[in-house]
């Protein structure tokens, strides 16, 4: 399993946003990829309807997700390649350890695929003495420094040139130099050597096509084609969820996907994959295996409040709008998934209690909605979770997050249901806010529990006269 | 293969989605969102194309070719084509190395281009990425496939045809096929594809069309692998600057024959 | 009770004579919802939306009774508490030709979410659903069901609009309030940038993750700084609060609106 930090999330957050060299970086990622997915849907003829369409197919797939994962085993089979299904992490990392022993890997290269963080591969394989190169360049870039993606599609979108160029110098043992061409040569380099060394290619997909049995995967780069055809087995890693029915389907997606992803009409390589070279073929692999992780996924799927978010393809659209995200980058949220679909995905993998502060500490604001390529209702899911941190919920094993809270709520609920409570509690708060420094007419300081307010903020203290009286003042008939 | 574990998985599969011990589906029942008739009409359509047509559809392509950096070269025949290969492998120096060679695919088209002639008086060496089927080659299959796989990555520069090339996104559509590697299209530092006009497709809709209708793709299937290119290899993982030449081809040269 | 305004009695109350061209819907109804943080911090904006509302001629109903739309609990997550509200709400409003409300959030709660809270009440669904559709925002009531762009207000300077959230991808309103602050007489409208991204409210957010809430709220301050506008107008008071509050700490000169004001001024 991958390392859960999620309890960590306000430190992170907070010292993500003293980072000035990151608070750079992430603007510069949102007004590039966010403003420009936004932009690239504009040239759809289609337009945002187009995305209503793709939220029917992906919810179509999973409502049919028994029919679809058994046609493509099916036919992945009927391709010649190897199909395992995996209920946990654990047993999808000893499927992939037991095809390396078979085929005695010393090395393996990996194409970007956030599925084999989530189950803690690299570790494992490392483990059992095998060398693990990412090849995607930023994932690349986060392996070499030790550390772990901080955004779905742009791994190491954390990280300067200068940071990157001294790492470089260091690890690649070549004269530093902060240039991005340079060091992406660099690295074409290094990693040349590796794909052509490689025994084993992992890989994640995209979307599989249950009607012909193809996974496929999706990259700018040409790392993921590379490290599925040089090595002689090539496994690939899916979550159940990223299915689809048919052909038909992609011609949607496939137009969706690249728009969200990175600005694109079209990512440079797509590949169908389905199964191993045949023996009159040139190349390719040998071997060709897909395994098939659970992982928590059928828990989610048993609930309709929270189905709808294995519809995401992993685009990383939200994370490119969201004014959190914004500020506390990708590391904050203590998973693998971060930005607004982590928010829900992660709790509802690790659990909603330990995530609690993902769930509360976004805003609702509805712009991961308005840019998600299938239209998923992020907001109304995070109200989900919140709701069950309210109250606990036996079938998600969580327990109330705060009684106080509640009380407090309780209360608040007994002073509205009656004008005139509600106006004497006001009353009141006119009064004891007289206590309060006030400076030009606003409140400087609140106490507890509401002091966060007033961090970097004053607040208007509340009037001597609310509007309803007012309302009654101006009536001639009182 | 263990089946008891996908029994398992596609069981709790059924249970989460609350399926009744009785239920059945099919595939066939779950394409339900488009209709026949529209793709049988688009079909036709794709068919018939007229010339005029076809060349709305080159220029489209060319304009979208701009956005990926793919190099477009319309040109009347082969003869002109191999002409211009030459002069770019003139023109371009190896990447790796300082040997000039070419990796090409066996195919009709290719074939046309008389690569290994026209290159010989400047002894470039040409390998075409095919299995010899004599019976000597057929017993020592995985030695002519390590010495193919040697002459691609020394090769700096493939050379391969494609079934599709869709102009809305200058994407290039390959599947695999005996003497078509897919390494010819990844591994060499310049690809240079070379095809026909009447191969351009529309958009990506019509490319699902015809591989679900055209009586011989419909056959064929999508092949064990089936890759869309478009442009060269990119990344933007350092500050989000663009660069070409991330790990695949670091220029491509898309050939259009146009016939006139 | 119901507090029933007539322009006869306005105008006893101090209120301008409304203009003779726009005095036109002497046969409407209007009832009004005053959001709580309007009702007790900002009761100014309610004048100014009776003010309005007095110069176009329309019948002003008040409920008395009205207190809180219950999103504070539902945002919360307290969908029991929320819901206390909800039905207090509808029980107070259901009777109404159409609800008017200076406030995005709140018609996106009773729009929106009012259904989705009481999808298993049938009974109280149906009340909640036909509640829905008569609510109305106050600048989408005037731009979209009334059909005025210009109140006649003016006001001299230059003024930038904040786009909130709720608002704009809650309930799709965008245009409607630039329409009326581009026919105020004498305003320079200048957009900021990004006017589209959050403030940083959130409700509690803003008090539980005060440091992210005043990252998010730094930047959207300093994009209405760059602008160059002497105000910021918005349409909900949250918002407003939240920016109101950053620019007074730091005793910023530029004024903060709620775009009642501005179109009663």
């Amino acid at each position: 399993m991958s390392q859960i930090t999620t309890e960590k999330y306000k430190d992170e957050a907070k010292r993500a946003i003293k980072n000035p060299v990151l608070q750079d970086a992430l603007s510069n990622l949102q007004e590039r990829l966010g403003k420009g997915a936004v932009e690239a849907y504009k040239n759809l003829p289609e337009g945002h309807r187009l995305r209503i369409e793709a939220h029917d197919i992906r919810m179509n797939a999973i409502e049919n997700l028994d029919v679809l994962l058994k046609s493509l085993a099916e036919n992945v089979r009927r391709n010649g390649g190897h199909v395992y299904f995996a209920e946990d992490a654990l047993s999808a990392v000893s499927h992939c350890l037991e095809i390396a022993r078979k085929h005695n890997v010393k090395t393996a290269v990996k194409g970007k695929s956030m599925l084999t963080e989530e189950i803690g591969l690299n570790r494992s394989l490392e483990a059992a003495g095998i060398e693990v190169v990412e090849t995607d360049l930023g994932e690349y870039i986060v392996q070499l420094a030790g550390e772990h993606p901080s955004h779905i599609i742009a791994p190491a979108i954390h990280k300067t040139r200068k940071e990157i160029g001294k790492l470089f110098s260091e690890k690649l043992l070549i004269h530093y130099t902060d240039d991005p061409p340079a060091l992406t040569r660099a690295a074409r380099k290094a990693l040349r050597d590796k794909f052509l060394a490689a025994d084993m290619g992992i890989s994640g997909c995209n979307l599989a096509c249950a009607e012909t049995g193809h996974i496929t995967t999706v990259s700018n780069e040409g790392n993921i084609r590379m490290s599925t055809t040089l090595p002689k087995v090539h496994v690939a890693f899916m979550g159940m969820e990223r299915v689809v029915a048919g052909l038909n389907d992609y011609d949607v997606l496939f137009r969706l996907l690249p728009r969200a992803a990175a600005a694109q009409n079209m990512a440079t390589y797509i590949s169908y994959i389905g199964g191993p070279c045949h023996k009159d073929q040139v190349d390719g692999p040998e071997e060709f295996h897909l395994i098939i992780i659970d992982n928590g996924r059928t828990k989610i799927l048993a609930d309709e409040e929270f189905r709808e978010i294995l519809c995401c393809i992993r685009c990383a659209a939200c994370l490119n709008v969201c004014p959190v995200y914004r500020k506390i980058g990708g590391h904050s949220y203590g998973y693998p998934y971060c930005g607004p679909v982590g928010s829900v995905v992660t709790p509802l993998l690790v659990g909603i209690n330990r995530a609690k502060d993902l769930c509360l500490g976004e805003m609702l604001c509805g712009a991961c909605k308005e840019v998600c390529p299938v239209n998923i209702d992020i907001p109304k899911m995070l109200l989900g979770l919140r709701a069950k941190l309210a109250d606990g919920d036996r079938k998600w094993n969580v327990t109330r997050a705060s009684l106080v809270e509640k009380a407090l709520y309780k209360t608040w609920s007994w002073l509205i249901r009656n004008r005139w409570t509600y106006d004497l509690f006001l009353r009141l708060a006119y009064f004891s806010q007289k206590f309060l420094p006030q400076k030009g007419g606003m409140i400087r300081r609140l106490p507890p529990p509401l002091h966060g307010w007033t961090g970097k903020r004053d607040i208007l203290p509340i009037s001597i006269e609310t509007f309803k009286q007012r309302a009654k003042r101006i009536n001639l008939n009182p | 293969m263990n089946f008891s574990d996908q029994n398992r998985f596609i069981n709790n599969v059924r249970k989460a989605l609350g399926r009744s011990p009785g239920h059945k589906s099919s595939l066939q029942e779950i394409f339900s969102i488009k209709t026949v008739d529209e793709s049988r009409e688009l079909y036709e359509k794709i068919k018939t194309r007229t010339s005029t047509q076809r060349q709305k559809l080159l220029s489209r392509l060319i304009n979208e070719s701009k956005t990926v950096n793919l190099n477009v070269i319309c040109l009347k025949n082969a003869t002109s084509v191999s002409t211009s290969i030459a002069g770019l492998v003139r023109e371009k120096e190896p990447e790796w190395g300082s040997r000039k060679s070419l990796t090409a695919w066996e195919h009709p088209l290719i074939e046309k281009l008389k690569l290994t002639e026209v290159l010989a008086d400047r002894n470039v060496p040409v390998f075409c990425s095919k299995l010899r089927n004599n019976k000597e080659a057929v017993r020592d299959r995985n030695t002519e496939k390590m010495q193919i796989r040697k002459h691609v990555i020394d090769s700096y520069i493939g050379v391969t045809s494609a079934d599709f090339c869709i102009a809305d996104t200058a994407t290039l559509v390959m599947k695999t096929r005996p003497g078509q590697g897919r390494l010819v299209s990844i591994v060499p530092s310049i690809h240079i594809a070379v095809i026909e006009l009447k191969q351009i497709l529309g958009n990506l809709k019509e490319l699902f069309i015809l591989l679900q209708h055209d009586p011989k793709e419909k056959s064929e299937g999508l092949t064990n692998c089936m890759t869309f290119i478009s442009g060269p290899s990119k990344t933007a993982d350092i500050e989000a600057t663009l660069v070409h030449g991330a790990h695949g081809p670091r220029e491509v040269y898309l050939y259009v024959i146009t016939g006139r | 009770m119901i507090t029933k305004y007539s322009t006869t009695q306005s105008r006893k109350a101090g209120f301008t004579r409304p203009s003779k061209k726009l005095n036109l819907m002497h046969n409407k109804n209007v009832t009004l919802f005053i959001q709580c943080l309007i009702d007790c911090l900002y009761p100014d904006v309610g004048e100014a939306v009776v003010h309005i509302f007095q110069k176009l001629g329309l019948t002003i109903i008040y409920p008395p009774d009205q207190t809180c739309c219950g999103q504070p609990a539902f945002n919360s997550g307290y969908k029991k508490e929320a819901k206390v509200a909800a039905k207090r709400f509808i029980r107070i409003f259901e009777n109404a030709d159409s609800i008017v409300c200076p406030s995005g959030s709140c018609v996106n709660m009773v729009r929106n979410h009012y259904p989705q809270l009481f999808r298993n009440d049938r009974k109280w669904f149906r009340r909640a659903l036909s509640l829905s559709k008569k609510i109305f925002e106050l600048t989408e009531y005037l731009v979209d069901i009334l059909g005025v762009e210009d109140i006649g207000a003016g006001y001299h300077g230059k003024i930038t609009y904040h786009d909130s959230c709720h608002l704009l991808y809650g309930i799709g309103i965008s245009n409607q309030p630039r329409k009326l602050i581009r026919s105020v007489k004498g305003v320079q409208f200048i957009e900021m940038k990004d006017s589209d991204r959050c403030c940083g409210f959130g409700g509690a957010f803003s008090i539980k993750y005060p440091e992210i809430s005043t990252a998010i709220l730094e930047e959207k301050v300093k994009n209405i700084i760059d602008s160059g506008a002497d105000a910021v107008v918005g349409c909900d008071i949250g918002c407003l609060m939240n920016i109101h509050g950053m620019l007074s700490r730091k005793g910023s000169p530029i004024k903060v609106m709620h775009i009642a004001r501005l179109l009663a001024g």
